[in-house]
């Protein structure tokens, strides 16, 4: 109710992930500006790379960590778990818009074209559709238990439709969808420095993912507290988006 | 009375009512009739265009009438709180489920096999052989449609604004159906290729089965209240 709660209840091991990861933020910046080589095809363009590949692999796991909270949700009823589930949904929209904003910045000076149909950029415009409804139908819904299980349950088919939509938009321009499936890559390989700047940005992106999210949780704890089920739990419902 | 028996009731339930007042037949068959209509009219005078479009048009059409057709069948049961009657029967409830599921994919399968024959007519595409694999194929894609769209349906039910809700929620998550539904006729009606008709009705039958499976599996939390 007060703002003394809110400045009481900050724990410090929250402000060192905050500032743990911007700090990793700034040095995988650093490394990918300034460390990482000039790429043979696309010479400085690979620097775009490190943020947006980071930025796509969080937000799927961030999907996958909503519909996790959310199945403890409708197994256990642990209003918490709703509150995770939650914010993990909103990272992984926030993430998402990021891939596809990323995505089509790298993609116009590579490929020409601000949109490829590429199965992965396809894919993450779908999971961001997909979300949005979350978000929308959670809008919809008064009652924090009903809107809490609801909620859960399209995760849960969000989830289940993720791998699918995939296998659709990587066959999308393919004729045949058997010969299409190449576990190797594409052949593609990647030199071990640069790898290893990826790998840290993942690792950055990772950091940034879950400082918003204890912030998020613990923000939607407190809404929980003060609202006494009054109010909807999770306001701002991030319709806006 | 058993599960299978349950099934039976409900499906039998909904197609008489259907039968009796067929606004949802009147509704789907003159709505995808036009949608078949405007698009014709939108892919324009390109003869060779127009039969390469045909099996997505037809899947388009199908798609948006068992969406009205979907939304309707719940409204139908909610008006004098017929649903809620019908939650209280000692049956598993997804067997009510899967009773409404499979009236709807009577129904669409039925709509599938009309507009197959219009289609092949207004986009001029040829539809010589292959009519069991394309029966498959018909049935297949409106198991997968109806199972999403049943299942938002019965999740939307109770909202405000559902008729714009439905959509939203159904359609990025039909994706797979869709594609493998339009490939596998485009292999049937276009190339009559059936090897490869056949390998997209496999993948068909596996996103029908698992979208099937993940939504059976949370029906009862979707209605319950």
């Amino acid at each position: 109710m007060t703002t003394t709660v809110q400045s009481a209840g900050r724990p410090a091991w929250l402000n060192a992930l905050a500032f743990a990861a911007v700090a990793a933020s700034l040095f995988g910046a650093y490394l990918g500006l300034r460390v990482s080589p000039v790429d043979v095809n696309q010479g400085d363009l690979i620097r775009v790379m490190y943020a947006h590949v980071a930025v796509a692999w969080v937000s799927f796991a961030a999907v996958a960590v909503s519909a996790v909270a959310g199945i403890v949700y409708l197994w256990r009823d642990r209003p918490i778990a709703d509150v995770v589930s939650v914010a993990a949904a909103e990272g992984a929209l926030l993430f998402g818009a990021l891939t596809i904003v990323g995505g089509m910045t790298y993609s116009k000076p590579t490929l020409g074209t601000f949109w490829t149909w590429d199965a992965k950029l396809t894919l993450t415009a779908l999971m961001v559709a997909l979300l949005v409804g979350v978000f929308v139908v959670r809008g919809l819904i008064a009652d924090p238990v009903r809107r809490g299980r609801v909620s859960a349950v399209i995760m849960l088919i969000v989830l289940a439709s993720l791998p699918l939509n995939y296998l659709a938009a990587e066959w999308f321009r393919t004729l045949h969808p058997a010969k299409a499936i190449d576990l190797t890559g594409g052949g593609v390989t990647i030199e071990p420095v640069m790898l290893n700047i990826l790998l840290f940005n993942v690792v950055a992106a990772g950091l940034v993912f879950a400082w918003l999210l204890f912030e998020r949780i613990r923000l939607g704890m407190q809404e929980q507290q003060d609202g006494d089920g009054q109010a909807p739990s999770a306001p701002a419902e991030a319709v806006h988006v | 009375m058993n599960e299978w028996q349950a099934i039976w009731t409900v499906a039998m339930k909904d197609l008489r009512t259907e039968w009796r007042s067929k606004a949802a037949t009147v509704a789907t068959v003159f709505f995808s009739a036009v949608t078949l209509l405007i698009l014709a009219f939108a892919l324009g005078r390109d003869e060779s265009a127009m039969r390469l479009a045909a099996p997505g048009v037809l899947w388009v059409a199908l798609a948006f009438a068992g969406l009205i057709s979907s939304a309707q069948s719940y409204q139908h049961d909610l008006e004098e709180g017929a649903f809620d009657q019908l939650l209280t029967l000692p049956i598993p409830r997804v067997a009510v489920f899967h009773g409404k599921l499979l009236a709807h994919v009577v129904t669409m399968s039925l709509l599938g096999i009309l507009l197959v024959p219009v289609t092949a007519v207004l986009f001029d595409a040829p539809v010589q052989t292959g009519h069991l694999s394309l029966l498959a194929t018909v049935v297949l894609g409106t198991l997968g449609f109806s199972v999403i769209s049943m299942f938002y349906a019965a999740l939307t039910a109770n909202l405000r604004a559902r008729e714009s809700l439905l959509p939203v929620l159904m359609f990025p998550v039909v994706v797979p159906i869709l594609l493998a539904s339009v490939r596998a006729t485009e292999a049937i009606v276009t190339t009559g290729d059936a090897a490869l008709a056949g390998d997209w009705l496999q993948l068909l039958l596996g996103f029908d089965l698992i979208y099937l499976v993940v939504t059976s599996a949370v029906y009862h939390v979707v209605v319950e209240e």
